[in-house]
């Protein structure tokens, strides 16, 4: 079982492998769509802008043949890679993403006294019991960097939400495909769990 | 519920090795930084810290393995200062392992290396230090690790990094580093005022209150200290037991 981990040029990938690595699986850079073909689960990290992120998949080749791998293959979007499997961002609104999620991921409200980028440690409140979250106990804290996120979402979608001044969607579901917006590689113990469980996860 | 208040362990390494000394005089040899780090994750630290604190351009290789070594085994987010100048030294840590890199000096001299470090690798990786002490009823920053007096204000400066896209401040009072006397709250409460970015306070932490205190009246949103988790004087356990006891909300360690 190879796990890859799509290369577009964000720079959290090389965190990514070194912990799917610690976790004992064999974790590939992936760059095009033939080696997209050849991996058996999905990882699309993310750090930057949706505009970039896009852009930059479509310049690899690797945005349509993503969006076919998503009807095959387990998928984990982290931050961005969460963010692009929605119909678009307020970040970048003429940049259409993956549309596996039609609405759309909005920016952060700003107010007094709290801080945009949303960056720290917060608490994460799972909606459903999932082989992903198994042996993670509720309200455990991962560790966020993100200014947008998805606020209005389909109940059956939402896996878990998160509280910064307003609720979102800190982590998306649709069959095969996860979406997180925190970064279970740097999240600690919880954190490690989660990719665990996605490395063992079958569908 | 929301972020909760971050404690940052911090690590002087020299040569591949965390050391401790005052003032970097009487250095002794305090053990395996990976090691070290494992520790304070262990403990519940909500990030880790290193300061190359002799990083000269030979011994870089030394300090991009200990990163490496770090980011292998330790996953929580992991900050890397000392010695950066330009913005290939920031990839190259940022490849062997940083979330983070931390810029002193090199941001006084050309403050376009900010603007051009958060435009290539984003804000969130960008953390500005800044060394400063009171003089008269304001404070002065310092270069080149407190030697060098320069005629900036540290909060006019961190305003201006903040601008330049600075994703944190990291703020040391050189009055109080050392001191085991408590953080600087009076600077720090105008700085976490004046600025919309977070603050990580540095430098004086001897007390479990001084934790508190620098959150509470300081109103940063990080403290970092060095000795007092290193000596294991107090561990990173029991300063989030003070912080619940204050109502502050804390990464509980499970």
């Amino acid at each position: 079982m190879q796990i890859g981990i799509v290369d577009y040029g964000a720079s959290n990938i090389f965190s990514v492998l070194r912990a799917i690595s610690f976790l004992g699986a064999e974790a590939k850079i992936v760059t095009n769509p033939e080696e997209l073909k050849s991996i058996d689960k999905i990882i699309l990290p993310g750090q930057g802008s949706m505009g970039s992120c896009i852009n930059n998949l479509k310049k690899n080749d690797l945005f349509e043949s993503l969006k076919k791998s998503l009807s095959e293959k387990p998928y984990l979007g982290i931050c961005l890679g969460l963010q692009v499997l929605f119909s678009l961002s307020e970040e970048s609104p003429k940049d259409k993403g993956l549309n596996i999620f039609p609405e759309k991921v909005e920016r952060l409200t700003k107010k007094r006294n709290l801080k945009i980028p949303h960056m720290g440690w917060n608490q994460v409140e799972f909606k459903k019991d999932h082989f992903i979250n198994n042996d993670i106990p509720n309200s455990s804290n991962f560790y966020f960097v993100h200014s947008f996120a998805s606020k209005k979402l389909n109940e059956k979608n939402v896996f878990s939400q998160t509280e910064h001044g307003e609720i979102f969607n800190s982590a998306v579901l649709h069959e095969n495909i996860i979406g997180v917006q925190f970064h279970p590689e740097k999240s600690g113990d919880p954190g490690l769990k989660f990719l665990k469980n996605f490395i063992d996860w079958k569908i | 519920m929301s972020l909760t208040a971050r404690i940052i362990p911090c690590l002087d390494v020299r040569d591949g090795r965390v050391v401790k000394g005052i003032n970097f005089e009487n250095i002794v040899d305090a053990g395996d930084p990976a090691e070290v780090a494992k520790r304070y994750d262990l403990e519940g630290a909500d990030e880790i810290c290193m300061l190359d604190i002799d990083a000269s351009y030979q011994k870089r290789s030394t300090t991009l393995a200990t990163v490496e070594a770090i980011a292998n085994q330790v996953f929580i987010p992991f900050t890397v200062g000392g010695g950066i100048k330009k913005i290939q030294d920031i990839e190259v840590l940022l490849k062997s392992g940083a979330d983070k890199v931390s810029i002193n000096t090199s941001a006084i001299l050309e403050p376009e290396l900010i603007q051009h470090a958060s435009k290539e690798f984003g804000s969130q990786c960008i953390v500005v230090a800044i060394d400063a002490k009171k003089e008269g009823d304001s404070w002065s920053v310092f270069t080149h690790g407190g030697k060098n007096k320069t005629q900036l204000n540290a909060i006019d400066w961190s305003k201006k990094v903040e601008d330049l896209g600075a994703g944190e401040i990291l703020m040391t009072s050189m009055d109080k580093d050392g001191t085991k006397s408590g953080y600087d709250n009076e600077l720090n409460q105008k700085l976490a005022s004046a600025l919309k970015i977070p603050l990580i306070a540095s430098g004086g932490a001897g007390t479990l209150d001084h934790l508190v205190d620098a959150i509470k009246i300081g109103e940063a949103d990080a403290v970092l200290a060095a000795s007092i988790f290193h000596y294991k004087e107090i561990s990173i356990e029991r300063v989030k037991e003070e912080l619940i006891k204050n109502k502050i909300s804390v990464r509980s360690n499970s």
